[in-house]
């Protein structure tokens, strides 16, 4: 079959295992016993009924002791809670029987006992009085963080023009498609599990902490992975099947049902955002920001939202003077986890409709106005990080010059908006990589599974093509598990063609040296691909691949060179920092959008008619999955622009948990989409990658909200743009 | 204890034994004839993961009971293969990359297939597509799917 994508016939011939997939002979299936209520002091649980079914194992809180002797897990993350639920449908307990049935039945038969307690449900009932006034202490508040730059309020004060808005933002899902689901098998001390998991290593981690167990005592064998999204990027499941198998000496299955999936999944939660500017001489002088984050049940102290989300507040703009502050509130709802370039897009959104309301004020054109504080190559950001290559600048001139062609032929009721955002890339901790060169090609061996991006089975392969000379079709990419793969730290953050893809170049590397030392000679050593077996040259000197191997590595499987990436982290201003941690960027990517809407005033319904993305990547990879990684992100923008939230009552409880009614976009929605690569503003990645899964999401709903504005006037500040809210900003309903 | 239930699977005659009469067509092909091509998503008929073909024709085995379906023909994933339409729809979306994690698709191909079957194999692009839209993905944003339509529509025979 020709495809761009390795893993082609394979999925559509649906041979593919993933995570729901997995069986074991004798496997009981799981399902968890959820808290009845958002918050509640728990009496008892009382798992006698479900114990008395036939071939039924339950376990909870009770039972840790027994099931891991002499651990106590994570005091301040029980795997069960014993005294106190903090979000509905929080596992109290597990149950595991011979059918999935029988097993639903039981966890339904557990009866928990709990007193319900008062819930916080939404961030700006722990604050009333916000944004004036924030109380010092609370136990609401997980994380705080303050940093200020010069005399804002002496700015504030002469400033030609000030603006003063507050912004609200959703909280939307991954919706992978493929639900959460693992297989774990607990023999003789060994804590084994098959999982769909965008981090095999971090999953170990997890598991290991969260159960109190020497690292080296689990092994996490990751499945393909239906849609990961950041959803699947720590432990969620796993504790639980690994605790029944323990308890009940079977393999155990446990995946969700999708209304579970949204029910517990960890995601982006809503936000209120105070954003006030000041300007003079058509010139930002001054930044005010205020952001109250809801973190769900987020502990304090291991939060990082804040602090890592609120300079995305500042925009990729030169800002002089600023004091930005953020809490991470807790609420009664799961805890805040990664979604696709966790709340960048949500702050590009709030960042780039308070800059075109505040150019429009001060009688400014917005584009220009934010063109001109654009960072570009050289300037220092407002944490004091250096820009370094940095595509954004010709990425936005290129988007501009794409809407003055879409507005010079619109039709009625339509508008075009041109929306910017930032990402940081190539971060996470080191990692590693093997190469294997055989008679018969390059093997990469490898700890991480394919997501679906494409950036392990045809990113990783494209560098070790480039790298080696060789075409992709002599080059294969394998996966290990946890016990004999080299650590690497996960498919997540945009790092793997970045930075796993360096550990790769680097293996290259080290194997030609290698090859160089046997071979003798001088000058480039290169891999002739033939007919038939690999050889190697180097000027005047050739030899086979099989003759250069030892009888070992004959017998082993080819000469294995390695290499390391270590990870990358930038540096802070610290002067600047008054409270919290803020963390440091590296490696600046950016993308400019242009989208064009037409609005339906009477309804507020916004159909998107076309759409072109730049974006700064660096140097491109692999052509034909970068460009899908795009359209993708984009799309998935599209539903946090239009119609993606999820919605809680005040007791706690989501109300939308379907596809039905937490809608992602369809594909007759779907505008035709134009992709545009910036390449040469180069980051630390293998030939000056940057990274790409996340950044193609962040300006879209801005990119959305400016095209309605432009379009309409209705200026929206809350995320989604549903037709009720643009309705209710055209005053028709 | 129910009488046996006749189902050709793929060509194959089937007799299942102890069909509950609550049983889902989509779990009796993933765990009863352990045909696991075809997914589980959001088991509400919103997704169409789990799309399989009845007689031919498109249908979400999620919502679909295994009794209703009794001496019918059913097509899955794993008979695509055998199939001309479903070898043409499969060569289309992988040339066109119309795939990323993959989960969705085997859905996505029996969807097409159904309706190359319904509206015959010269039916336009559009009136295709504007038929998928009850199949989701989340990766692709689509657009590889409508050219992979495309490409089977201007390659068609």
């Amino acid at each position: 079959m020709r495809s761009p994508r390795p893993d082609a016939r394979e999925k559509l011939e649906g041979r593919t295992v993933f995570g729901v997939d997995l069986e074991a002979p004798g496997m009981l299936w799981a399902a968890l016993v959820p808290s009845p209520v958002a918050h509640g002091r728990l009496k008892s649980v009382d798992l006698s009924a479900a114990r008395a079914l036939e071939g039924v194992v339950a376990i909870s809180a009770a039972d840790l002791a027994s099931l891991l002797p002499g651990s106590t897990g994570d005091p301040d993350r029980p795997v069960f809670p014993s005294n106190t639920v903090v979000y509905r449908n929080q596992p109290v307990a597990a149950v595991a029987a011979p059918t999935l049935e029988l097993a639903r039945a039981a966890a339904r038969a557990v009866r928990v006992d709990v007193e319900a307690l008062p819930t916080v449900s939404d961030v700006e009932e722990v604050f009333p009085e916000w944004p004036r006034e924030v109380p010092e202490k609370s136990e609401h508040i997980a994380a705080h963080v303050l940093a200020r730059e010069g005399d804002v309020d002496e700015a504030f004060r002469t400033a030609e023009t000030v603006v003063r808005e507050t912004y609200r933002t959703s909280s939307v899902h991954q919706v992978a498609i493929e639900p959460h689901a693992c297989l774990a098998d607990v023999t003789e001390g060994a804590w084994r599990v098959r999982t769909s998991t965008q981090t095999p290593f971090g999953t170990r981690e997890d598991v290991a902490t969260l159960l109190g167990l020497p690292v080296e005592s689990v092994v996490v064998d990751g499945t393909w992975v239906g849609g990961g999204f950041g959803g699947k990027g720590s432990a969620l499941l796993e504790p639980y099947a690994l605790l029944l198998s323990k308890a009940s000496g079977r393999p155990v299955k446990l995946s969700l049902r999708y209304r579970e999936e949204f029910q517990l999944g960890r995601t982006t939660l809503p936000s209120v955002v105070r954003m006030e500017t000041a300007v003079s001489n058509g010139r930002i002088v001054a930044r005010r920001v205020r952001l109250l984050l809801d973190v769900g049940t987020s502990l304090p102290g291991r939060d990082f939202t804040a602090g890592y989300a609120i300079a995305f507040l500042l925009g990729p703009y030169r800002t002089p003077a600023f004091e930005m502050e953020g809490y991470a509130v807790r609420t009664n709802k799961p805890p805040f986890g990664a979604h696709r370039a966790p709340f960048a897009p949500q702050c590009a959104f709030v960042v780039e409709s308070h800059l075109d309301h505040v150019a429009r004020e001060a009688g400014l054109d917005p584009v220009v106005f934010r063109a001109a504080h654009l960072w570009k190559e050289g300037d220092t950001t407002p944490m004091g990080q250096p820009v370094g290559p940095f595509g954004l600048p010709t990425a936005l001139e290129r988007a501009r010059a794409t809407a003055a062609r879409w507005r010079a032929d619109a039709g009625p009721d339509t508008g075009v908006g041109v929306a910017v955002g930032f990402w940081s890339t190539g971060t996470g901790a080191g990692g590693e990589a093997r190469v294997r060169l055989s008679p018969g090609g390059l093997e990469v061996v490898q700890g991480e599974r394919e997501i679906g991006s494409g950036s392990v089975l045809a990113g990783v392969r494209a560098v070790a093509a480039r790298a080696s000379g060789l075409s992709p079709q002599r080059v294969t990419v394998s996966y290990e598990d946890t016990s004999s793969a080299p650590f690497d730290s996960g498919v997540f953050g945009s790092r793997t063609t970045a930075a796993l893809g360096r550990a790769v170049d680097e293996a290259v590397r080290a194997l030609f040296d290698d090859l160089g030392r046997r071979l003798g000679g001088s000058g480039p050593i290169r891999l002739l691909e033939g007919p038939g077996e690999l050889s190697v040259e180097r000027g005047a000197v050739r030899a086979t691949v099989r003759e250069l191997e030892n009888d070992s590595e004959r017998a082993g499987g080819g000469i294995v060179a390695s290499g390391r990436h270590y990870g990358r982290s930038g540096t802070i201003d610290e002067r600047k920092v008054a409270a919290g941690t803020f963390y440091a960027y590296t490696d600046f990517t950016g993308a400019a959008h242009a989208a064009q809407v037409q609005v339906d005033r009477s309804t507020g319904t916004v159909r998107v008619l076309r759409y072109s993305a730049f974006q700064d990547v660096g140097a491109v990879i692999d052509p034909a999955t970068a460009a899908a990684q795009v359209e993708g992100g984009v799309v998935m923008g599209l539903g946090t622009a239009l119609t993606e939230e999820a919605m809680w009552s005040e007791d706690g409880r989501l109300l939308n948990p379907g596809l039905l009614d937490y809608r992602i976009p369809t594909l007759g929605e779907v505008p035709p989409i134009a992709v545009t690569f910036v390449e040469g503003f180069h980051g630390a990645g293998p030939f000056g990658a940057k990274g790409l899964g996340e950044p193609p999401i962040i300006p879209v709903a801005a990119a959305v909200a400016l095209a309605v504005r432009d379009a309409t006037g209705a200026h929206v500040t809350e995320l989604p743009l549903s037709a009720e809210r643009v309705a209710r900003a055209l005053k028709v309903l | 204890m129910t009488r046996p239930l006749p189902l050709t699977v793929n060509g194959r005659p089937h007799s299942l034994e102890d069909v509950p009469d609550s049983e889902r067509l989509l779990d009796t092909v993933r765990w009863r004839l352990g045909l696991k091509g075809t997914k589980e998503g959001c088991r509400s008929g919103d997704c169409g993961a789990c799309t399989v073909l009845v007689d031919g024709a498109s249908t979400l085995s999620c919502l679909t009971l295994t009794h209703e379906v009794e001496g019918s023909s059913l097509t899955t994933i794993e008979g695509m293969s055998e199939d001309p339409v479903g070898r043409d729809v499969q060569e289309a979306f992988g040339r066109a990359g119309a795939l990323q994690c993959g989960y969705c698709t085997p859905g996505f191909v029996l969807a097409l297939v159904g309706l190359l079957r319904e509206r015959g194999r010269s039916a336009s692009v559009d009136e295709l597509l504007s038929d998928l839209g009850g199949n989701l993905c989340r990766c692709t944003g689509y657009l590889a799917i409508v050219r992979a339509v495309s490409l089977l529509q201007k390659e068609g025979p």
